[in-house]
């Protein structure tokens, strides 16, 4: 077996008093997608924060192709092929959606080789259309794309997206997907934040969940759906005692 | 995509009048003067509004860069009779070196925090120009040494025609280095510092070098204008070439007034305050000392009281409405 | 002894001149405070509270320690007018706007007084201008305490603590208080947040113009007064934390012994560098103040 893409080993960041992650510990291998969740305010975001270097972890380790980069620059994350999308969306609001898309594309190229690329990847996730258009035009979940298509841009092994279904129907849902997927066969790999629990159960392979900011199940999808701590932190200790004499559907 | 071919165009009709307009005027006379400070403020604004327009670093410190170049040209044409060529490039070098010092505790600084600590910066270097008397000359000023047979070379002429040619030349430089930067991969970095730094970083933007280049780019223009101003004038004193009200917050208001981060903004900017102030100043002579900059405060607090949201729209909405154009997310482009 | 002396003198200038620093400065970080504006036209205030000082006593015979209260109502009333018609519209724009309407209030204000009053300089004659209470007497020399700058002092001391009683106690102050932390939340308990921003700008503006008043037997006035605040006084507002009002009479005081004793060992003119240097390095490593746990 190869070595991991991404080792994260005992992951802690404080912010004062509050613990947002405590000790998480996973890897994540090259083409896999995997989802990672948890209820509100578990620390997923923070986690992503963490691997992009945002914030610096307050102990504990990452590697990325198994040299360390926790506690780097965020640019110098980037470089070495990993970033991310943001939740709340972070465009250049002012700037075209293709300037947008071709200031990722810097990271790796000249301006008129990312001036191409950003043209072939707004192509391919459908933003074509709308490349001449200001960012803060936009609608959320163009926006939302937008973002991807930036990040996309950087050319990286490891994307992390935070969020971009929120707010499609479930046909756009199906889009992102399909796009996601046909992704990774070209050789990207996933660590999906969503909400939406039928499109991760559908997208992903594997399953991370966090609760508190402790990691507290990894597993196929048919694993977290049966795993009695996931059940408690999604539902409730009650809801899980009951569950627990009837077998769980999956979804 | 028209307007980027109309923009050369215009720019070049442009520099052909300026390099008329002398031709029909006493080149030794008064409007000569205004005409050369007011190519020398538009260039100064052009330099601040690298890092003030495009990095989005309200620098109000930009005294210091002036002044260290008009000094250290100065000084070394008194000691050792250098050309105040290669004193202007060694004035660039040392701006460049106190920008980069500066840099270590301001780069992470963003908005009223940037603005403050560079203005502590500039009047430090005011300070230390006032009290270091030996070199200096402290608060009585220095005096360029005057050569009766001037030359290209040492930057002295015998009418201001030449000087007026060498800021016209400054300032298509200047725009030429600005609009590389601008529609170039630092441009599109510094835009996305300007609108949203973190995403920046995210996405592989080293920030703190983006705006480290941005800010020595800057730093050095300006030197070299300061030298360029020392020659021209062949007197001056701490308090006017580190002066906040005379250069820093100067240089600020022309790139704002004209449309901050705008290749056209510095120049809008300039031709209409130096003017104004030069011929205020003629008028009302030393009886009214304060009153081109009560002037200059009074603009400011209305442009910024006239539309509080968007300093650039101010002239790009006359110019929208100008070419019929309406776009709004034109803005960001030129 | 005759160190000790000096030493000892040193902190008790240091103190006294700090506490009218302190007061200048609350001003400038209760405006900071509540709207998150950084005045740079703050130290025009003191110009202005210098001004209407010394015209209550040239033309009423009116003791500084008193015109100062004359300056913070007319200043008071002046800075809620401002506040409403310059401050307000840009309380939401962009920073550079902010920032540049300040600045251009520094510059209309500053060279307003110019116009209106001459360059010139103007001190008043009081009976305890040089009058000193002398605190201990040896043969080494002795230790002092001049009166002007004691009564200043003790001004500050006055109007710092009615400022705090104001915010602290009252129901004005604790909505203020309120609308500084979450103005969102203050409007929705029924709080009037415009009334609140113009209060404490009324109030800042008008807490310098008193300290500016009550230096005046000590310092002359005239128009460009202001600029030799400006650094010191937010120098001292950084020192205790941008928008702390406790923080900013620990700054001021720690200003004031900075400034008092670096004249033991520099030069008049580099006085003032010393500031410049802790200021830009406060500022890089401790925005939010020396003194500041954490910001609220």
């Amino acid at each position: 077996m190869t070595a991991p893409l991404l080792e994260v080993r005992g992951v802690t960041r404080r912010f004062g008093g509050l613990i947002a992650v405590n000790d998480v510990t996973f890897d994540v291998h090259a083409g896999e997608i995997v989802g990672l969740i948890g209820p509100n305010g578990a620390g997923k975001t923070t986690l992503f924060n963490l691997l992009t270097g945002v914030y610096p972890p307050s102990s504990g380790d990452i590697r990325l192709e198994g040299e360390a980069s926790g506690g780097l620059k965020p640019h110098k994350i980037a470089r070495r092929g990993m970033t991310k999308t943001f939740q709340n969306v972070a465009l250049f609001m002012e700037s075209s959606v293709l300037d947008n898309v071709v200031t990722g594309g810097l990271l790796n190229n000249a301006l008129p080789e990312a001036r191409d690329k950003a043209r072939q990847i707004l192509d391919r996730v459908g933003l074509s259309a709308i490349a001449d258009v200001r960012a803060g035009d936009l609608s959320f979940p163009e926006r939302a794309r937008v973002e991807v298509a930036r990040a996309l841009c950087t050319e990286p092994k490891l994307l992390l997206l935070d969020e971009v279904m929120a707010a499609l129907t479930p046909a756009e849902m199906e889009e992102v997907i399909d796009l996601v997927r046909s992704l990774r066969d070209d050789g990207t790999t996933f660590i999906v934040v969503e909400h939406h629990m039928k499109a991760v159960m559908k997208l992903c392979e594997r399953l991370l969940v966090l609760n508190f900011g402790e990691l507290i199940a990894d597993g196929t999808p048919t694993e977290i759906s049966r795993n009695d701590r996931v059940i408690e932190a999604y539902l409730g200790a009650n809801f899980a005692k009951k569950q627990a004499s009837q077998p769980v559907e999956t979804a | 995509m028209t307007r980027q071919r109309l923009l050369p165009v215009l720019l070049f009709a442009g520099v052909i009048i300026l390099a008329l307009i002398p031709l029909g005027l006493d080149p030794r006379g008064y409007e000569m003067r205004i005409l050369c400070i007011t190519l020398l403020f538009a260039s100064l604004g052009q330099a601040w509004n690298i890092v003030g327009g495009l990095a989005n670093q309200i620098s109000l410190g930009h005294a210091a860069y002036f002044g260290i170049g008009a000094y250290t040209s100065t000084i070394l044409l008194k000691l050792f009779s250098l050309s105040p060529w290669l004193g202007g490039v060694i004035g660039m070098i040392l701006a460049v070196a106190f920008a980069l010092l500066l840099s270590l505790p301001t780069a992470r600084l963003k908005g009223h925090y940037y603005a403050l600590a560079t203005l502590a910066a500039g009047e430090a270097i005011r300070v230390i120009a006032n009290s270091w008397a030996d070199v200096t000359g402290g608060p009585v000023g220095i005096s360029v040494p005057y050569l009766p047979d001037g030359s290209l070379w040492m930057m002295q002429f015998s009418t201001v025609l030449p000087n007026y040619y060498l800021f016209l030349a400054a300032l298509v430089v200047i725009c030429l280095v600005f609009w590389k930067i601008k529609s170039g991969a630092l441009g599109y970095r510094l835009r996305a510092i300007k609108e949203n730094e973190q995403a920046a970083e995210v996405i592989g933007v080293d920030t703190y070098r983006s705006k480290l280049i941005a800010a020595c780019v800057s730093a050095a223009i300006t030197a070299f204008l300061g030298t360029l101003y020392a020659q021209f004038q062949f007197f001056f004193d701490p308090d006017t070439v580190f002066g906040v009200a005379t250069i820093s917050v100067k240089m600020a208001l022309i790139a704002i007034l004209g449309g901050v981060g705008r290749l056209s903004g510095p120049l809008v900017g300039a031709a209409f305050i130096i003017p104004m102030e030069e011929m205020a100043n003629s008028y009302f002579g030393s009886s009214a000392a304060g009153l081109s900059q009560f002037a200059y405060g009074a603009i400011l607090v209305l442009v910024i009281l006239l539309n509080p949201h968007g300093l650039t729209a101010l002239f790009a909405q006359l110019r929208d409405r100008f070419t019929g154009k309406g776009g709004s997310h034109d803005r960001s482009v030129a | 002894m005759q160190n000790l002396l000096t030493l000892l003198q040193t902190t008790i200038d240091g103190i006294l001149i700090g506490g009218v620093y302190a007061v200048i400065s609350i001003g400038l970080s209760l405006v900071f405070g509540v709207m998150h504006i950084v005045n740079f036209a703050h130290a025009e205030f003191l110009m202005i509270g210098m001004f209407i000082a010394w015209f209550a006593w040239n033309y009423a015979g009116i003791d500084p320690m008193l015109g100062a209260f004359i300056a913070l109502a007319v200043t008071f009333v002046l800075g809620m007018l401002m506040q409403r018609t310059m401050i307000k519209p840009i309380l939401h724009a962009p920073q550079v706007s902010q920032i540049f309407l300040t600045v251009g209030l520094l510059f209309a204000l500053e060279n307003g007084a110019l116009l209106l009053f001459g360059a010139d300089y103007r001190s008043v004659s009081t009976g305890y201008q040089t009058q000193a209470l002398t605190l201990l007497s040896t043969e080494a020399g002795r230790l002092f305490v001049p009166l002007d700058k004691l009564y200043a002092f003790l001004m500050a001391l006055l109007s710092g603590g009615a400022l705090w009683y104001f915010l602290s106690r009252t129901r004005w102050g604790r909505a203020m208080r309120a609308t500084a932390q979450d103005p969102m939340a203050a409007r929705l308990m029924g709080i009037d947040t415009d009334k609140m921003y113009m209060i404490a700008f009324g109030l800042g503006v008008g807490t310098t113009a008193f300290g500016g008043a009550v230096i005046l037997p000590y310092i002359t006035a005239s128009p460009t007064v202001g600029s030799q605040f400006v650094v010191l006084m937010f120098t001292a507002v950084v020192l205790g934390g941008l928008g702390s009002v406790a923080g900013a009479v620990v700054g001021g005081i720690m200003v004031g012994l900075i400034q008092s004793f670096s004249a033991l060992f520099l030069p008049i003119q580099l006085m003032n560098l010393t500031l410049f240097v802790i200021f830009i390095l406060v500022l890089a490593f401790r925005p939010e103040g020396l003194t500041a746990r954490r910001r609220a």
